[in-house]
């Protein structure tokens, strides 16, 4: 039996948010975060409809149930039914979205807030469109030597941010429980590997109250790290991030 | 017209979708405002913000008010322009100001230039100032800053204000300044942070003002010295004032200073 | 004299968009250098630094906005501005094109269309007035400054307004008159000046615009050199010449396609249904063979603003502005989709197109689920439970499709499914008569799998496996593989399809109506979208009229936010709608004739 244009429509979108459920939130077992998924569903809407309404014939079909439901005096009895229930669904809707809850609004974290053109640490004053780790030249020049700067940053590490960033360096700390926001997980694609040193070199020594305003409401419980460590240490332990996570940092050589 | 009004229709819906969802659809951020500008913008100053300037270094950075205040030390700073013209044609003038702007200008720079009767240093009969030169040394005005503190100067006493603002900006530094330091490691750029000098003899400073450093750890411990910097009154030494030195020192100066100091003074026997 | 006329038609970019000192962030690095280099200024100089304004060196005027004022009128202006020197380029191809054809549609289509665009030529005079106007009024320092270094080029600008207007109006008035085989070779070539001035114009307006982004030719304090041009040659002056060039033919076959969908619409014979709907679908062909190369021309233009400046590249990409990119992501997605669903519609047109329509629902299986991964913001807005649920802001498998090689990927995907739309549409009236279709099609099928094996490997590998510089330039092979595929696609579908027969008479005029509003939702989309893009162009100069030269003191240097910036983009766009169909209006009527019989005296009497 062919299924009724309009059906096929429907099943699609309910098929695919339904899909959309089951593979994130079951299978893969991260949740699909409702307002992405809400303009996903636009779109997919979108695409749907164009499929099933480009061609004269797929429309007629797509209508024409429609068009009878509200004009043929055959289907009255239906008519009444769905002109209640319709209302009552939307009514039952809107209560659903405006009703007061518990749920904190919804907060925005800007992962990467544009870094100022210099900042003020340590005394000095740093232009972060240039500035660059001291150390990274040993890469090159001097692996043995790197690799021990490397391991200094490990202890560096080890000794003040893996309480909360996890000994894996994926954000998960016996502390981290404990916050919101959340550590930041450096093994992720988009954190670190994504940033130039200074950017860490910023972040790091003016903690979480040194994040510009547009990236707030920010709550983040990064200590100002230029009270405790030293800039050299802070470089350091910057190697040493990228060197356990395996990540190069981000440089802006123009080829 | 059917077919205009729901073209028109369309695109309003449209316009008015995108603008929804830029409103509502996407987290609202507010940019943060431009920064204050850090340096002062002397091109773009009005006199009463150059004035206003002039005030600030005056109590600030200049650290006039550690002598010119009530405890008779030095002349008091509202009685300098009234008194300007009379001293102008002081026989005992030897400088060259020509106007009050230059005569103050001097005074900052050659305070020696006059003396007013009484506040001579120690045995030199009143013809050398106890006043360091201002623009250098550990107060270090620059021009713009000394040129703001005549224009308070002749403000406030009601005089014209004759100084221009200049329009090479030098270097004017901004409170802040001060604040957003790093410890200092040397005790003797301490002392020279905090004017030690002006008062004390320490390192190559030769203040008269308060007792001699040179070789205090000779004949003071160091939680006498610790003392004396956070607490300067508690116990003052015989043929000084008490009151002189400013009891601030605890706030302003690092933890890791105040102990760097103390070393340095115990150990200088 | 002249240089008043040369005032008179600044265009908009100068100033507009750009004089509005738009702002957020911190630079006092710069302003040392400033500083000292004002102190340092040569004092035989003849040019002056720029001035340090204060906010009572922006007069107020009866309560009026002076930003919001030049942005929408410069807003405008470059609107009208992008029409009317798109829409001569693709005239003079469509005439050509005709004249090689010597098919007389395409030559009334290419008249129609430059009809259209003579009025509104006036109008982006008047409100490139209007900018002037408003620059002059709210911003006189910093015209001032502008004067004094591009003077020269201002004159030039104005002389060029001359050629312009002449070359259009020998063009335009002389169509009729120029017709014939030697005659029509002589418009041809006043057609080809006519792009050549034109394109001039905007280089010129351009420079102004990319020296306040990315100043060149001046010092730290903004002491010019005397070289205009090396302050006309700065950074992003090229980038932004590509980028708008394209752009242009985009906006101008879109707003074309607008013109023709409402006339189609209200169209009351076949015969005009059927013109229109061919012009509405040429207007359209010529928008999508702008809009697929558009996205490359944005990551050129964007790499070579990081490359001038990596906070404003940042200041671009991250913080707030990187929510702009998601609004952007939807309206370019608004369309891709509007665009193929337009060419899905055309299938009708003909019996033969039946065949190809199964295939389309895969191609909007894949062209949405693109379109997805373009749209997956970087940052997740994340309820509180699902934070928790989380563990983190991280999501495991949306966050990866949050960067730029994912979109990459996606936008790459995207423009290849839309050729791919066309090349159904291509087909949908022919058989091929060669003997090697099999062939040929195998060969077609073989080269896009391996186009998008290569696409996704590009992304794939070299966005996630490799550091940060190979994600970047991985990019540039995926472009270069989906462009290669286009042009050798089309080569080989136009061999395959030689003297094809045709399955029916292909039957213009017999779409629905919905498709027509496709036309409109990609002119409307389009229009907004440049607004929005101009908003950041402007937005990421922060507080500065010149970038890091020239600060912008007026009460108006904050940058504002999303929503007040939209709000502004829409009353603009409402206004460029209202003066378009008054233009459109206008090219209706002059083709309309009232018979008075009676009114006039009969002649000998």
């Amino acid at each position: 039996m062919k299924i009724p244009r309009l059906l096929q429509a429907i099943l699609v979108l309910g098929g695919v948010y339904g899909g959309f459920v089951l593979v994130f939130d079951v299978i893969l077992e991260q949740v699909i975060p409702s307002s992405l998924l809400n303009m996903y569903m636009f779109f997919v809407v979108a695409g749907t409809y164009m499929v099933f309404t480009f061609s004269e014939e797929s429309t007629e079909q797509i209508v024409s149930p429609i068009k009878a439901l509200v004009e043929d005096p055959s289907k009255k009895m239906l008519r009444n039914v769905v002109f209640v229930l319709l209302p009552l669904f939307f009514g039952w809707f809107t209560y659903q979205q405006i009703k007061p809850s518990f749920e904190a609004p919804l907060e925005l974290r800007t992962i990467h807030p544009a870094p100022p053109a210099a900042v003020k640490v340590f005394g000095k004053r740093y232009n972060l469109l240039t500035l660059e780790n001291p150390f990274r030249k040993f890469e090159k020049e001097d692996p043995e030597k790197f690799a021990s700067l490397v391991r200094e940053g490990g202890d560096v590490y080890v000794k003040n941010c893996q309480y909360c960033h996890g000994d894996k360096l994926d954000g998960q700390g016996p502390y981290a429980q404990g916050l919101s926001p959340v550590p930041l997980n450096f093994q992720d694609v988009g954190t670190i590997a994504q940033l130039q040193e200074g950017y860490l070199f910023w972040r790091i020594a003016t903690g979480g109250p040194g994040l510009p305003k547009e990236a707030t409401p920010w709550l983040s419980a990064m200590p100002v790290w230029e009270d405790f460590l030293t800039e050299d240490e802070i470089w350091k332990v910057i190697l040493f991030l990228y060197d356990y996570t395996g990540y190069q940092p981000r440089s802006w050589e123009h080829e | 017209m059917k077919q205009f009004l729901a073209v028109i229709g369309f695109s309003l819906l449209t316009i008015a979708a995108f603008t929804g969802y830029s409103n509502f659809g996407i987290p609202r951020i507010e940019p943060a405002p431009p920064p204050k500008q850090e340096k002062i913008d002397l091109g773009s100053m009005t006199m009463d913000q150059f004035i206003a300037l002039g005030d600030r270094v005056l109590n600030g950075k200049g650290t006039c008010k550690l002598c010119h205040n009530d405890l008779g030390r030095a002349p008091m700073i509202k009685q300098i322009v009234p008194n300007a013209e009379k001293h102008l044609t002081d026989s005992r003038y030897k400088g060259e100001a020509k106007d009050l702007a230059e005569y103050l200008m001097e005074s900052m720079v050659n305070p020696s230039a006059f003396v007013v009767a009484g506040f001579g240093k120690a045995g030199s009969n009143d013809t050398v100032s106890p006043m360091p030169d201002v623009s250098g040394g550990s107060i270090g005005l620059s021009e713009p800053e000394l040129l703001a503190i005549i224009a308070y100067l002749q403000d406030s006493a009601g005089a014209d204000v004759t100084v221009e603002i200049p329009t090479d900006a030098g270097d004017v530094a901004e409170e802040e300044e001060a604040e957003e330091r790093e410890p200092l490691e040397d005790p003797l750029e301490i002392a020279a942070e905090f004017g030690c000098g002006t008062c004390h003899k320490i390192g190559e400073e030769e203040g008269d003002l308060a007792p001699d450093l040179r070789t205090i750890g000779a004949t003071r411990d160091r939680e006498f010295l610790r003392r004396s910097i956070l607490y300067p009154n508690a116990e003052i030494t015989e043929g000084f004032e008490e009151g002189m030195m400013p009891d601030d020192l605890g706030d302003q100066m690092f933890a890791v200073e105040v102990e760097r100091m103390t070393d340095y003074l115990a150990g200088l026997k | 004299m002249v240089l008043l006329f040369g005032l008179l038609f600044v265009p908009p970019e100068v100033a507009g968009l750009d004089l509005i000192g738009l702002d957020g962030g911190v630079a006092f690095a710069a302003e040392d250098a400033a500083t000292e280099a004002a102190a340092q200024a040569d004092v035989a100089s003849p040019y002056q630094p720029a001035p340090q304004l204060t906010e009572k060196d922006y007069p107020t005027f009866l309560g009026f906005n002076g930003r919001i004022f030049v942005w929408i009128a410069a807003q405008l202006h470059l609107w009208f501005a992008a029409f009317v020197l798109a829409v001569p380029i693709f005239v003079f191809i469509i005439e050509a094109i005709g004249m090689k054809t010597r098919d007389k549609r395409y030559d009334d289509m290419a008249y129609e269309f430059i009809k259209v665009s003579l009025t509104a030529y006036s109008l982006t005079a008047i409100v490139g007035g209007l900018t002037l106007l408003g620059l002059l009024v709210f911003y006189p320092h910093v015209m001032t400054y502008m004067t004094s270094i591009f003077k020269e080029s201002m004159i030039f600008y104005a002389l060029i307004f001359f050629a312009e207007s002449a070359c259009l109006y020998v063009y335009y008035y002389g169509w009729h008159w120029l017709q014939g085989p030697f005659k029509k070779w002589v418009h041809l070539t006043i057609g080809l000046l006519l792009n050549a001035v034109g394109t001039l114009l905007m280089l010129l307006a351009n420079s102004w615009l990319t020296f306040m982004m990315s100043p060149a030719g001046v010092d730290a304090g903004g002491v010019f050199n005397g070289e205009i041009w090396d302050a006309m040659h700065n950074f992003l002056w090229n980038p932004i010449n590509l980028h708008r060039f394209v752009a242009n033919i985009a906006y101008g076959g879109s707003i074309i396609g607008a013109y023709a969908a409402y006339k189609f619409l209200s169209a009351r014979t076949p015969q005009e249904k059927a013109h229109y709907d061919w012009m509405g679908y040429n207007a359209n062909f010529v928008a999508i063979a702008g809009l697929l190369p558009l996205p490359f021309a944005g990551y050129y233009l964007v790499a070579e603003i990081y490359a001038y400046s990596q906070q404003m590249g940042i200041t671009l990409m991250g913080g707030i502005f990187a929510w702009l990119f998601i609004i952007q992501a939807v309206l370019i997605g608004t369309l891709f989709l509007s665009a193929n669903y337009y060419l899905w519609c055309g299938l009708g047109r003909s019996e033969g197109g039946v065949r190809y329509y199964k295939y389309m629902k895969y191609l909007a299986v894949v062209i949405v689920a693109a379109f997805l991964v373009w749209f997956t913001p970087h940052t997740l807005v994340l309820s509180n439970e699902e934070l928790k649920a989380l563990g983190g802001p991280y999501h495991k498998y949306l966050g990866p499709l949050g960067i730029m090689p994912a979109k990459n990927t996606a936008v790459n995907i995207m423009i290849l499914m839309t050729y791919l739309s066309f090349l159904y549409y291509r087909r949908a009236n022919k058989i091929a008569v060669v003997t090697w279709v099999k062939a040929g099609n195998a060969a077609q099928i073989a080269l896009f799998v391996m186009a998008c094996a290569n696409i996704f490997f590009l992304g794939i590998y070299h966005g996630y496996f490799t550091n940060t510089v190979y994600k970047v330039a991985a990019s540039i092979p995926q472009v270069l593989t989906t462009l290669l595929v286009i042009v050798i696609a089309t080569v080989i579908d136009s061999m395959i399809y030689k003297n094809a027969k045709e399955v029916a008479p292909q039957r213009w005029g017999r779409v629905p109506p919905r498709s027509q509003y496709a036309l409109f939702l990609l002119a409307v989309s389009f229009t907004w979208l440049m607004g929005l893009m101009g908003y950041i162009r402007s937005g990421i100069r922060q507080h500065w009229h010149v970038v890091d030269v020239f600060r912008d003191n007026s009460p108006d240097a904050f940058t504002p936010s999303l929503g007040y910036a939209t709000n502004v983009i829409s009353v603009a766009t409402i206004l460029f709608m209202a003066m378009v169909i008054f233009v459109f209006w206008l090219a209706q009527i002059s083709g309309q004739k009232s018979e008075t019989p009676g009114f006039w005296k009969e002649p000998g009497q």
